[in-house]
């Protein structure tokens, strides 16, 4: 391994971060959809021509792990040339669920394919049963459309054949071609950073930074490895179910500590389901990396380097191992954050003081769709809704945020009741779902929505049966709640829900509140 | 001639003062009274307050700023609707760091008990629901004066698209001489997140503005008092009282007017301002004029008025070097301040930049502020050595590494201004100020290829100077919503019509006469969908060409366009500029065969890219209209030093400002 220059290695680490958050800025400024452009759901990153991630922008945690992936299996499938861009979703090549689409342009200096610049970013649908492509499905084909690794854009033509394919299989073809735009918009922006750089600095030294920026990271990551005493830490949890039978799915996890290295075993988890709240490897090693990265208490790039020092142990069709051809679209949004649970879980019996309880460990899915006969188009709308975050031992949870896997914004109302008719009643904090403790969860929260017209609506949610564990006697979180009320009856909606409503309708989603940490104290609620 | 206008520029260390009076400009710097601001002010003015004489005094305050930033605002409370009390916890539903686990601490700006809701409704095309019923209203306006607060914010929700409901709260609350801070009045703009946000921290500095200035308002005698805004202009003391929050963000809003009017009547419209002090420095693109932006946040908390587009980094002279666990040496954030300040003052061991240029000779160990603070250059060098030590480098290096990195982290900050908002800085010049400005602008200009740079004149008090060089502006905003081709120009123009007319009928009240009053329109626009929106001029008799403009900069700015997606208009803005009377800036004649080397004090050794040169260092105001001098070099004033490198040239122009250009020199 050879040895960074302390003074350069900070000089390129400013320049790959920035050229990561330059790609973002300008993908939320273009995108169309207010789910990448107000929610913020997307990620950019630059590779190396291994498909190493060097650096990528502080976006959406469930993304980081899994981008590299998505830039091996394009390279597996196919012969890159300049002035390309290359698409996929589909979970078994590359991608992680199919709402999420990666977009790939390589970088050629000299004619030479040096580097990557990449996005994924979270379209609002993508076909399949139902409006916003989280269709309670069995197998991926229910989901929405499958992109293997396709060419997009063909030495700089745009490859009108798949884009109109594309277009044909999903509900608001015009905002999917604006957000598509917008992505390859941001990878040609990365471009021509990586190549101004490549200009300002030289290939070779441009290309040694790209390897020894992993090697910072790694070091970081091995140096906070070796501070946890050695030793197997198991734990388990639980998905309510997957949304076909009311069967729990068990998510277990032990974490071997050895010295700077991590063994992360799920052996003794739950078969691949029938529902989609399986998640591929590409999702695992996301809420694994992800949990490590956080235990690393400093400003450092997110690369390739935080996989050398741990082996993740998953036997192909498991929950966290799903194989073709199971249904996904929950697997990254829901059970990506029970991994993130069950790890943390672990790792408290080793490094209690610095391990936070439970958060709400749901991204509260809901996608609404519909025709909407006084604008005279189709909608499609997916939103998350944040909840109670886990007591640590210095703080209580925040209330009403996005924890660990997403920080995507919320959308704010008065954009959604100007576009969608539909109208928001009550968006507030849910009190006293957070545990007690010591320092206390923070609370879940409350929204309402009012429907003006007939509608579509499926609800991809966890944590209503199983609740946020406290952590060192703290309580737990409450579970969360979906409710619809409909002509005067109140229904009690499960964790996964598809169904019509009428106009007058309410639906009403409760988001758990987060664990409690330590013993509360006396007379204290 | 009796006018005297007097600019004052309140910062954390110095009370700066740039007098016009009798045609001639005199400056004078005091320390600042931080505890009440006011008195550093008075003791300035004593002698133009003497004889019932009437100065008008323009202040940039950071009264507001501080107040929000301390947390020493006024007890507050929300009143909205109801099932949205928690809109200011909830915020985006975002936490700040990413990978944070401890979590993080939040102290909300209204109390809990503080937030109420009624029963009202509007939708998002401004049609009532449900109307307020006046009997909720006093009910809870009855708890919260039991409650003793002192403001009252009012943001309902789609306020932004009907005012009605909000007009019923507020004559309710002016029934009562309740201070109110009206969201449909303040900003009318949809996002309800960031409208109550900024409505609420305008109530939560309400009674603060209103006792600060009150009490220096009736220290001033017969002086006129304007404060000026975070946009550019001025307001009257009596407008700043009630919509402090145009003053929150005006610190640098002085030095970037000056940087307009000083690079213009030097010859360079086009240029980035660059304000490096001590802890940050702020960066500002201008052409021709200033840009604004309205997405702001102070502290934790957005702000959506409309702020000159300035972007600060955590980069400065007192920014501390160390290295990282994995070994990699890091400038900032940190910073050392004034207190302890560099290692160099004799106080604090921590390497800072300052330190770093001292161990290369950009700064003259005896003429640091003017020769008015002994610097140990020793100290410096141990510092920096201790540094070196851990990352196996000789002093020299590390030196250099810690200005380089430092340069890395503020030509980040120029980039953002720059090429994000889809503009090449090569063709801009570098306009430096701020004590450590002129130690790192050549380094900056050469990485950006950017064609010169400008060290202004009187740079020390610039940003005072800048006050007397703005005019009184307004802004006035609404959300319109519309697609271009539903909207109708009527419609667009009576929005208008309707803020001039308020905004000239104010103007007037202000003592501007009609034809000192300018309007200028301009449109935010989208693409529908879109959630960043793109300012256009709106100057023509119809909507034709408004389509073509917006593609235009959205090409522009992002390179591509979408010829069949509908735009959609999201605010009409309108800008109203009173102009006031300004001062001249000075013009000297060319002095013809003067000799620049009488201004040399002394020759120091100097490191540069690894070389070492002999430089001699010029006594800055021995310097003459069309002196030339050649790199290496170091000019020094009372506030500043420049430093020219080994193949940069530089020219004095006409306004004393040096003039720094690669390969200039004769």
């Amino acid at each position: 391994m050879k040895a960074f220059d302390p003074i350069e290695i900070e000089i390129f680490k400013n320049t790959f971060v920035s050229i990561a958050e330059e790609m973002g800025a300008v993908l939320g400024r273009t995108a169309l959809s207010p789910n990448i452009k107000e929610r913020k759901d997307y990620s950019c990153a630059l590779f190396n021509a291994k498909g190493e991630t060097l650096a990528q922008g502080s976006h959406i945690p469930v993304h980081l792990g899994a981008m590299p992936l998505s830039v091996q299996a394009a390279i597996r499938a196919l012969p890159f040339e300049d002035d390309d861009l290359v698409i996929l979703n589909d979970p078994y090549h590359g991608g992680t669920h199919l709402p999420d689409i990666t977009c790939i342009m390589p970088v050629f200096i000299g004619g030479r394919l040096e580097f990557f610049a990449a996005n994924r970013a979270h379209h609002s649908d993508v076909g399949g049963m139902t409006p916003g492509s989280m269709p309670l499905a069995t197998e991926i084909f229910q989901e929405g459309l499958i992109l293997p690794p396709l060419k997009l854009v063909s030495r700089g033509r745009m490859n009108e054949d798949v884009l109109r394919l594309l277009l044909a299989n999903v509900r608001t073809p015009e905002e999917r071609r604006g957000d598509l735009l917008a992505q390859v918009a941001a990878c040609e922006k990365g471009r021509q950073r990586i190549r101004d750089a490549v200009r300002k600095y030289g290939l070779s030294k441009i290309s040694s930074y790209a390897d020894l920026i992993q090697d910072y990271t790694e070091a970081f990551l091995r140096r906070t490895i070796r501070a946890i005493p050695d030793g197997d830490y198991a734990f388990a949890d639980y998905l309510d179910d997957d949304g076909i039978t009311d069967d729990p799915v068990k998510i277990a996890v032990t974490v071997r500590i050895r010295g700077s290295r991590a063994v992360v075993d799920f052996r003794g988890s739950s078969s691949q389901v029938k529902g989609g709240v399986n998640a591929n490897a590409a999702v695992t090693t996301s809420a694994v990396l992800y949990v490590f990265r956080a235990l690393i208490e400093d400003d450092i790039p997110f690369n390739t380097g935080l996989m050398r020092p741990i082996e993740i142990i998953a036997p192909p069709g498991l929950i966290v191992s799903a194989q073709f051809p199971a249904a996904t679209a929950a697997g990254n949004v829901e059970t990506s954050q029970r991994i993130v649970d069950v790890l943390l879980g672990a790792l408290a019996q080793a490094i209690p003081d610095r391990i936070p309880a439970a958060s709400s460990g749901t991204m509260n899915n809901v996608a609404i769709g519909g025709y909407d006969p006084a604008a005279g188009r189709n909608f499609a709308y997916y939103e998350t809704i944040g909840g109670g975050m886990g007591a640590s031992r210095e703080f209580p949870g925040l209330s009403g945020v996005h924890t660990h896997m997403t920080n995507s914004l919320n959308t704010p109302l008065e954009a959604l009741e100007n576009y969608l008719p539909l109208r928001i009643r009550r968006y507030a904090l849910r009190r006293g779902s957070g545990g007690a403790g010591r320092t206390r969860g923070g609370e879940g929260i409350v929204r309402e929505y009012e429907f003006a017209i007939p509608a579509n609506v499926t609800i991809m949610s966890e944590r209503r049966k199983f609740a946020p564990y406290g952590l060192r006697g703290g309580l737990p979180g409450r579970p969360g709640r979906n409710t619809l009320i409909s002509g005067g009856k109140t229904v009690r909606l499960k964790s996964k829900a598809n169904f019509t409503v009428q106009a007058g309708d309410v639906l009403r989603i409760e988001s758990p509140g987060g664990g409690g940490y330590g013993p509360p104290r006396r007379g204290k609620k | 001639m009796d006018d005297i206008r007097i600019g004052i520029d309140t910062g954390g260390t110095f009370t700066d003062f740039v007098i016009f009076a009798g045609g001639r400009i005199h400056t004078r710097k005091l320390p600042s009274t931080p505890a009440n601001p006011a008195l550093a002010i008075l003791r300035g003015l004593e002698e133009f307050l003497a004889d019932g004489r009437a100065p008008t005094v323009i202040h940039g305050t950071t009264v507001a700023t501080n107040a929000l930033l301390e947390r020493k605002g006024a007890r507050i409370a929300l009143i909205t609707t109801r099932g949205f009390e928690d809109v200011l916890v909830l915020g985006r539903q975002t936490r700040r760091n990413l990978y944070g686990l401890r979590g993080e601490r939040r102290t909300p700006i209204v109390e809990a008990g503080l937030r109420f809701g009624i029963e009202e409704r509007m939708t998002a095309s401004g049609r009532s629901v449900r109307r307020p019923d006046r009997a909720e209203i006093a009910a809870v306006l009855d708890r919260a004066a039991a409650a003793g607060v002192e403001a009252v914010a009012v943001s309902l929700i789609n306020a932004y698209a009907g005012p009605e409901h909000e007009e019923i709260v507020s004559e309710e609350l002016a029934a009562r001489g309740l201070l109110a801070s009206v969201s449909s009045r303040l900003l009318p703009e949809y996002r309800e997140y960031e409208r109550t946000s900024t409505t609420a921290v305008n109530a939560y500095l309400m009674p603060v503005l209103h006792r600060y200035l009150s009490n220096l308002e009736a220290n001033l005698g017969r002086a006129e008092l304007r404060v000026m805004q975070s946009n550019e202009g001025y307001i009257t003391a009596a407008r700043a009282k009630a919509e402090p929050i145009r003053t929150a963000l005006s610190g640098p809003a002085g030095g970037a007017v000056a940087s307009l009017h000083v690079s213009r009547a030097a010859g360079f419209p086009k240029v980035v301002s660059f304000d490096m002090g001590g802890t940050s420095t702020d960066v500002s693109l201008i052409e021709g004029r200033l840009r604004r932006t309205n997405e702001n946040a102070i502290g934790d908390f957005p702000v959506r008025v409309p702020i000159i587009d300035i972007h600060s980094v955590g980069a400065g002279g007192g920014s501390i070097a160390a290295v990282d666990a994995a070994g990699s040496l890091r400038v900032g954030p940190q910073s050392a301040g004034a207190d302890p300040g560099p290692a160099c003052y004799g106080k604090g061991d921590g390497a800072t930049v300052t330190d770093a240029n001292l161990v290369l000779g950009r700064i003259d160990p005896d003429y640091f502020l003017g020769g008015s603070m002994k610097i140990s250059p020793a100290r410096s060098r141990a510092a920096v050595a201790r540094i070196g030590v851990r990352i196996g480098k000789s002093v020299l290096a590390t030196a250099q590494g810690i200005v380089d990195i430092a340069n890395a982290n503020m030509e980040k900050a120029i980039r953002v201004i720059s090429i994000e908002r889809g503009f090449d800085p090569r063709d801009f010049a570098l306009f430096s100020f701020g004590g450590a400005g002129g130690m790192h602008a050549a380094d900056m200009a050469a990485h950006l290829r950017m064609g010169a740079v400008l060290v202004p004149a009187n740079a020390g008090v610039l940003s005072a100077l800048g006050l007397l060089l703005a005019d009184s502006v307004k802004d006035y905003s609404r959300s319109v919503l519309r697609t271009l081709d539903l909207v109708r120009f009527r419609d667009l123009d009576r929005a208008c019509r309707d803020f001039e007319r308020r905004g000239l009928a104010e103007m007037r009240a202000d003592g501007f006469a009609a034809g000192a009053v300018t309007f200028e329109r301009s449109l935010d626009m989208r693409y529908l969908g879109q959630s960043y929106e793109i300012n256009v001029p709106f100057g023509g008799r119809s909507t034709a060409g408004l389509r073509a403009a917006f593609d235009r900069e959205h090409r522009r700015l992002y390179a591509y366009v979408h010829p069949d997606a509908a735009v959609e208009i999201v605010n009409v803005r309108i800008k109203i500029r009173g102009r006031a009377p300004k001062i001249r800036l000075r013009r000297y004649p060319v002095v013809q065969g003067g000799d620049p080397a009488r201004a040399i004090m002394k020759t120091q050794p100097l490191h540069h890219a690894g070389r070492e040169y002999r430089a001699p260092v010029y006594d800055r105001s021995g310097l003459f209209p069309g002196a030339r001098l050649a790199g290496p070099a170091l000019v020094v004033d009372a506030g500043s030093t420049t430093f020219l490198p080994p193949d940069y040239g530089l020219l004095v122009d006409r306004y004393l400002n040096l003039i720094l250009r690669k390969d200039a020199r004769r």
